[in-house]
């Protein structure tokens, strides 16, 4: 009730006790009808209001049939094409290490032939080699020749082989990519919803959430911005000596 | 030397496993996270673990603490090798007595040092 309202009022009913003492009726039955008067208008008031919220509350039925819609399809969804990240990823560090594993041990024959050979080579200029032994080390130069060529063929295929499989980074990054655009529209409609409903319950809840300090988190995504999180294993070192480590 | 890794991602312990043989630690065994982890160590015969921090089950600052308070494996070296980079982590992992403390992405060359300086140690202190 507004306070020119209520000197109406006051004033209509102070006239009203007037009247009836006075024996007025006419006069009295006026001053009752001004009181009611004013107060159908207070109630106009507030049911023009409700009826405002109500309007504002069906507009956003619309905003929580999208925030439906994003978890009952968009969410199943993006929880496949996360696990598509993770198996990718994990398929393509596997292959990248056998074709590792495969072109290790080719790299080791070639250097141990190389450094036998040579060191034949080497006796062999010094003329300290005997003439079996020279044969001996013709043999070898003339299978290892063919087989460093065979040898870089494959070390050069396995390497074609990791360079490809690093190509989930591409596929897996157009995943990632539609992946943040749903959670900044998730949330968006959040923010509203929390904006239209639950403004007086955004500060309580604030204050009672408590923090696990040594919670894993994994990879940090922002480290450069935060104090509380070491940048590279220097700054882990530089920490634990501060221990006394 | 036996040496078990314990990290949730395959490829993770495969990228260990390959480094350490590259140092020459050819005997290692293999545990997805803390709980599949303990039975081997108690079971005995590990001489040196190697553990990420944030795995499923139970986690790797938790069989540190396992670890430390079990009479047998309390003097098993522990090196942590995990992604988590907060300074509190760090310092709870210290206080829990740890060896050394390796943040992802590393390099062969981390490994190496902070290996050999974990067995610099234990020679000094014996």
């Amino acid at each position: 009730m507004n306070p020119t309202n209520e000197a109406i009022q006051l004033e209509a009913a102070r006239a009203l006790v007037n009247a009836l003492e006075a024996g007025d009726k006419e006069e009295s039955a006026s001053q009752l009808a001004l009181l009611t008067q004013t107060q159908e208008s207070d109630l106009f008031h507030q049911v023009g209001k409700l009826t405002r919220e109500l309007h504002e509350a069906l507009n956003n039925f619309n905003l929580d049939n999208r925030l439906a819609d994003l978890t009952a399809n968009d969410m199943p969804n993006t929880r496949e094409r996360l696990n598509y990240v993770i198996r990718t990823t994990e398929e393509a560090a596997h292959k990248t290490l056998s074709y590792i594993d495969k072109t290790l041990p080719l790299a080791s024959e070639l250097k141990q032939t190389a450094e036998k050979i040579n060191a034949s080579w080497h006796r062999f200029r010094m003329r300290e080699m005997t003439a079996d032994e020279f044969r001996s080390m013709s043999k070898e130069i003339e299978s290892y020749l063919p087989s460093v060529t065979s040898h870089s063929d494959q070390i050069h295929a396995n390497l074609s082989e990791m360079m490809l499989a690093q190509g989930f980074q591409d596929l897996t990054g157009q995943v990632i990519s539609q992946v943040i655009n749903l959670v900044e529209e998730v949330e968006d409609n959040l923010v509203r919803l929390i904006k239209v409903s639950g403004k007086q319950k955004e500060h309580n809840n604030n204050a009672n959430k408590t923090v696990d300090p040594i919670k894993a988190e994994g990879p940090q995504i922002n480290q450069e911005n935060n104090i509380n999180v070491v940048n590279n294993q220097d700054e882990v070192d530089d920490l634990l000596s501060s221990l006394g480590f | 030397m036996k040496i078990l890794i314990v990290d949730d991602f395959s490829t993770m312990r495969r990228i260990i496993k390959n480094l350490l043989r590259d140092l020459g630690f050819n005997n290692t065994v293999e545990a997805d996270d803390g709980l599949t982890a303990l039975p081997i160590l108690q079971a005995g015969g590990i001489d040196f673990l190697v553990t990420d921090w944030n795995m499923p089950g139970m986690q790797g600052i938790d069989l540190l603490k396992t670890v430390r308070a079990d009479e047998k494996l309390s003097s098993l070296p522990v090196l942590m090798v995990t992604a988590e980079t907060k300074r509190e982590q760090i310092i709870t992992a210290a206080q829990a007595g740890v060896n050394g403390y390796i943040v992802k992405p590393f390099t062969a060359a981390t490994l190496k040092e902070k290996i050999d300086k974990i067995f610099e140690r234990i020679e000094a202190q014996q």
